[in-house]
């Protein structure tokens, strides 16, 4: 879902990078605010982890591999779409600009798709169904939906930048991602699963709970 | 995605010695940036093939192998090409050949043409900056091109703490492997690799989680606040760090004179092959 260099023009490469540096301007206060001096080295190890994850191979049927994106994920635990926004900020520039996935000139647009629109689906998704299927199957059907929304973003994105119609783009990558999304929301529900297990101080829900008790 | 365990021969490879490599690191950064902006917005393919050729001969001069460098590019490709293969077929235009429903058009050929010339070009540039520069050489120049404290110091943290996970992916691939674990392996059920790579996927970000909360613990007990900032090294500009950068922006503007000027002799090279 990496976008590369020369696919989309100048000028919609610029309403991109609008986007991205209003996005980082409110992830920031919000980091401030709500993490403070924890912020900085939480949010850089967590992004070296994402990026790790973000190259493990994950089995997709038909014998091809695929990677996990997880910016559902990352906004779920934190409960906030703009700790997925500073992560993929800077996993993407550096995914960017020393591995060559992805690009220098659309790093708006593939923050956009990946954190803004992934990480946004995702929470909303994930908050609104909570209360009523329990954390997993909305934790699942929000990473689902957050991958399909962000393919559906690229797909558009790049109708308007004219390399791919809409009648091909849409239908392919949207197609593609419903199959792909199982896999992402299986993957988010184990990770969610195993924190609940094993740190379940991590996860936002559980502390409310825990400073309410007390 | 492209595989980060090749992160460490790539630094490797990047704290070598050239006259590239010596460069500072703002000059490289800048460089491929304004190279990759004027590739990538290039409505014709005469410009991206006169910088891939300029960045062929820093290549020679930073003393990189082609070879790699062309394994590397090759290994970049997959996704754009994907997109740019369908580009010939399904665009307007006029039809150069057609076998009962696929046809070919000029105007989706062009158009493919130019994606690719400017991505080999780009990612050309990308090879060039991140076997040249190692990676805290290229985080260190954004926060000395003045980043945001915030996102300069996460990146910063980030790229250190990259090769501890790299090193944990690697043990990782290493346990599975050595009991015969496969992605693939059709000797398991589907639903048990998928669970496996998903306690993995867990592990892993349990322990990037602790590892943070654990340098943010040391970091505090050795003085770390708000007000902290990371320690620049000062170092001034050279004489070859002025000559790299002027030769660039000189070929640019050659470039577009002479494409101003005699795009009519340019022939298909001149020709404005974009359709946005």
């Amino acid at each position: 879902m990496h976008i590369p260099d020369g696919f989309i023009p100048f000028w919609q490469c610029i309403i991109y990078y609008i986007i991205l540096i209003v996005a980082l301007y409110f992830a920031s206060k919000w980091a401030r605010e709500n993490l403070d001096e924890k912020r900085i080295p939480l949010l850089a190890v967590l992004a070296a982890g994402i990026f790790a994850i973000m190259s493990m191979n994950i089995p997709i049927p038909f014998g091809t591999s695929g990677h996990m994106v997880g910016g559902a994920l990352v906004a779920i635990i934190f409960c906030a779409p703009e700790a997925a926004i500073l992560v993929f900020t800077v996993v993407l520039l550096i995914q960017a600009l020393v591995f060559g996935d992805g690009g220098i000139t659309v790093l708006g647009a593939n923050v956009l798709n990946m954190a803004i629109i992934g990480g946004c689906t995702g929470l909303y998704t994930f908050k609104a169904l909570k209360d009523k299927i329990g954390i997993y199957a909305s934790a699942g059907i929000g990473a689902w939906l957050a991958t399909v929304l962000a393919a559906l973003a690229c797909a558009l994105e790049m109708a308007a930048a004219g390399t791919f119609p809409l009648s091909v783009g849409v239908p392919s990558m949207v197609l593609y991602h419903v199959f792909i999304g199982i896999i992402e929301a299986v993957l988010t529900v184990i990770v969610i699963m195993a924190l609940n297990k094993f740190r379940p101080d991590l996860l936002v829900w559980n502390k409310n709970k825990i400073e309410g008790g007390e | 995605m492209a595989d980060i365990t090749k992160a460490l021969n790539l630094d490797e490879l990047a704290s070598k010695e050239s006259p590239i490599h010596n460069l500072d690191g703002r000059i490289k950064l800048i460089s491929t940036v304004f190279i990759i902006v004027v590739a990538a917005f290039s409505n014709n393919i005469f410009i991206p093939i006169i910088l891939e050729i300029f960045l062929l001969i820093v290549l020679k001069i930073a003393k990189l192998s082609y070879a790699d460098s062309f394994k590397r590019l090759a290994l970049l490709l997959p996704f754009g090409g994907a997109i740019i293969i369908f580009q010939p077929f399904i665009h307007p235009g006029n039809v150069l050949w057609s076998y009962s429903w696929i046809t070919i058009t000029d105007t989706g050929l062009n158009w493919a043409i130019l994606l690719i010339t400017r991505m080999i070009t780009s990612l050309t540039a990308i090879v060039i900056l991140s076997s040249t520069s190692p990676m805290q050489q290229i985080v260190a120049s954004f926060r000395r091109l003045k980043m945001p404290k915030d996102l300069a110091m996460i990146l910063s943290i980030m790229v250190r703490f990259l090769f501890v996970f790299i090193d944990e992916l690697a043990a990782i691939r290493k346990s599975q492997k050595s009991r015969n674990f496969h992605i693939h392996s059709k000797l398991t059920p589907y639903k048990w690799r998928v669970k496996q790579v998903g306690y993995a996927v867990a592990m892993m970000f349990v322990k990037s989680y602790e590892q943070g909360e654990r340098v943010y613990k040391s970091m505090i007990s050795r003085g770390f606040s708000d007000e902290s900032d990371l320690f620049n090294e000062k170092t001034s500009l050279e004489k070859s760090d002025y000559i790299y950068i002027i030769t660039i922006i000189i070929l640019v503007v050659i470039l577009e004179i002479i494409l101003i000027k005699y795009s009519a002799n340019l022939g298909y090279f001149g020709q404005n092959l974009s359709i946005n």
